[in-house]
């Protein structure tokens, strides 16, 4: 089969942000199960919307944060009592003033590529990874809301189809991702 | 409800802090600590009162400070185009109101200074043979004193004068043309470089100058950052209590969110300006400036240490979290610290300079022998820690604050009309996704 292991995407576009909103208000009433948004630009009250929980991964910046604060005050406390004490301007070798400007940037350095590289990790995304999209003018100006059809019935497209055309879509199109 | 009213009860309430306040310095002008008086040989006790002069010195220089930040903060959101402000701007103009109390307060500092009855400062006694002093004269002066505090805080009054009478005829004769709000763009832009230089100039010479041989070029932009931490700390504690009462309710969780924001942004501000100046002093390792700080760690261990605690860990490490900035709890727990905390950071910038001025000026009255440098003298009442007086005085300042303030705020309505931001501002929405609250 030419699709197998592919997806079948029924997606209707619209033009404005908050026909978008209501669109979505409208699918939660019907129990309609959407598989993705798309919008060009963050939307406002989309997130409460859809039912997404607050992402996790600032938790995760707080802890590589707190790694990159204790491998630098801790590696230049000992690289600088034990490993090879020098004396900088008649200050002691536990100079802690000095110490506080590298702890922080190796806090934010830490925070940042380890938030970075998990979230890239969580997203599937790495060099070469090719990226389908529905249509180019999600990323212009339209606002795309998009079902998986895959395994739907004829009665279930044409009820999909039926609450779009009632939502204010300006076109819906179905796509083999 | 959009008219405040200045009832007889708040009138009570502030009117009773600030009898605590009266009643406290009056005690803190009797009770001067032992270590700070001196029996000459003619039986003779001298007595620079230093803890009642620089209890009021700490908090008519901290409220004044806060209100000046209130104004400053309204003039840099104007020049930022910042919307999200507009709907409570009144808050910020009636704190800003305090300003004209506050130059008051301060003059009384300056005559004192003139009459020589407060010894605040060592430059504005005898100076004869002290180099360092004396090559400061042309700017630690009585003159620049007096005439600074009455100019600037003027000018800086004049600002606000203008500003606010713009923003109450706005409601009246606004138009679409938005005339008034350009105006006001001209007056913000204008104030804001006044407002950085002038503010500098004047906590040199209020607070930096009660160490008065040492200087530091951090610490204009240190003891600001200390203002505007206090001046968000009252912001959202008032808001918070107007919205108790009915009041503003156009102001919901975004905007508290914000300010919690501010909070936390200028946290880390002023630690890092805090951080910067000691650094500086630290690396150089010149014995003229690290005496500033050899003697607060050494004989101020708690009040060095503390400020630390209360102005970064705590406020750094609760508000890290987004749900934190927008529920009431933890904004009032953090908002008290933070304005008690950098209350506190004035109290140790002022008190050990004084102190240890008025020691030597005792000493030397009495004709005991000069000991020179800085000396441990245990625990000294009112200058090692905040005692009960120095917290009475607080709350008499803060219930004379909150009564001008009220009474500003029931003069006009609270919210503005006619401001081209307005509609931005009710509809103020951050994005923050807000976790459990999920709307189906």
């Amino acid at each position: 089969m030419a699709n197998s292991g592919k997806t079948k995407v029924l997606y209707g576009l619209y033009g404005d942000d908050e026909i978008l909103l209501s669109a979505i208000s409208e699918a939660n009433k019907r129990h309609l199960d959407i598989m993705d948004v798309f919008t060009p630009f963050p939307v406002h009250g989309l997130d409460p919307l859809l039912g997404l929980e607050e992402s996790r991964l600032h938790i995760a910046g707080f802890i590589y944060g707190a790694l990159g604060t204790l491998t630098a005050f801790l590696g230049m406390s000992w690289i600088f009592t034990r490993d090879w004490p020098i004396i900088f301007g008649g200050k002691p070798y536990w100079s802690v003033p000095a110490f506080i400007p590298i702890t922080f940037e190796l806090t934010v350095l830490f925070a940042s590529i380890g938030m970075v590289v998990t979230f890239y990790t969580i997203c599937g995304l790495r060099p070469g990874v090719t990226n389908p999209t529905l249509d180019d003018r999600i990323s212009d100006d339209k606002f795309c809301v998009a079902f998986d059809t895959t395994n739907s019935s004829e009665a279930e497209i044409d009820e999909l189809k039926g609450y779009f055309s009632a939502t204010g879509v300006e076109e819906v199109n179905t796509k083999w991702l | 409800m959009n008219q405040f009213i200045f009832e007889s009860k708040h009138k009570t309430v502030t009117v009773g802090m600030m009898l605590v306040g009266v009643l406290c310095l009056i005690l803190s002008y009797i009770m001067e600590p032992a270590a700070l008086t001196a029996a000459g040989a003619d039986g003779v006790v001298h007595n620079t009162h230093a803890r009642f002069w620089t209890n009021f010195l700490h908090n008519s220089v901290f409220f004044t400070g806060i209100s000046f930040i209130s104004f400053f903060v309204i003039t840099a959101s104007v020049t930022a185009y910042a919307g999200w402000y507009v709907a409570f701007k009144r808050l910020w103009e009636a704190m800003g109101s305090f300003m004209i109390v506050g130059m008051v307060l301060l003059l009384v500092v300056a005559a004192a200074n003139w009459l020589h009855i407060n010894h605040l400062y060592h430059w504005a006694g005898d100076i004869e043979g002290d180099r360092i002093l004396e090559g400061k004269s042309a700017f630690l002066n009585n003159y620049w004193y007096t005439f600074g505090t009455l100019i600037i805080i003027g000018i800086w009054y004049f600002f606000w004068r203008k500003m606010r009478s713009i923003s109450l005829d706005e409601d009246e004769n606004g138009t679409t043309a938005y005339e008034h709000h350009k105006t006001t763009r001209k007056w913000s832009a204008a104030f804001m470089p006044i407002a950085g230089f002038t503010s500098a100039a004047m906590i040199w010479q209020w607070v930096m100058s009660v160490d008065g041989h040492w200087y530091s070029t951090m610490f204009a932009w240190y003891s600001t950052a200390s203002w505007f931490v206090s001046a968000i700390s009252l912001t959202i504690l008032l808001m918070i209590w107007l919205k108790s009462k009915g009041y503003y309710s156009e102001i919901h969780d975004e905007h508290m969110h914000d300010l919690g924001k501010f909070l936390f942004a200028f946290s880390i501000f002023w630690t890092y300006l805090w951080f910067s100046q000691y650094m500086l002093i630290w690396y150089a390792n010149n014995g003229e400036e690290t005496i500033y700080f050899r003697n607060r760690q050494d004989n101020f261990p708690i009040l060095f240490y503390g400020n630390l605690i209360m102005n970064f860990a705590l406020p750094f490490l609760i508000l890290l979290r987004n749900d934190t900035k927008r529920k009431y709890g933890t904004l009032i727990f953090v908002s008290v610290l933070c304005l008690f905390g950098h209350w506190w950071d004035y109290f140790q910038m002022i008190k050990p300079g004084v102190m240890h001025t008025a020691q030597e000026y005792v000493n030397h009255a009495a004709g005991a022998a000069h000991e020179g440098g800085h000396h441990a003298a245990g625990f000294v009442s009112g200058f090692t820690l905040p005692g009960l007086i120095e917290l009475g005085v607080f709350v008499g300042f803060l219930g004379l604050f909150f009564y001008v303030v009220l009474a500003t705020l029931s003069k006009a309505a609270l919210v503005p009309k006619n401001d081209p931001y307005l509609e931005e501002s009710f509809h103020h929405h951050i994005g923050y996704g807000g976790g459990s609250e999920v709307h189906h």
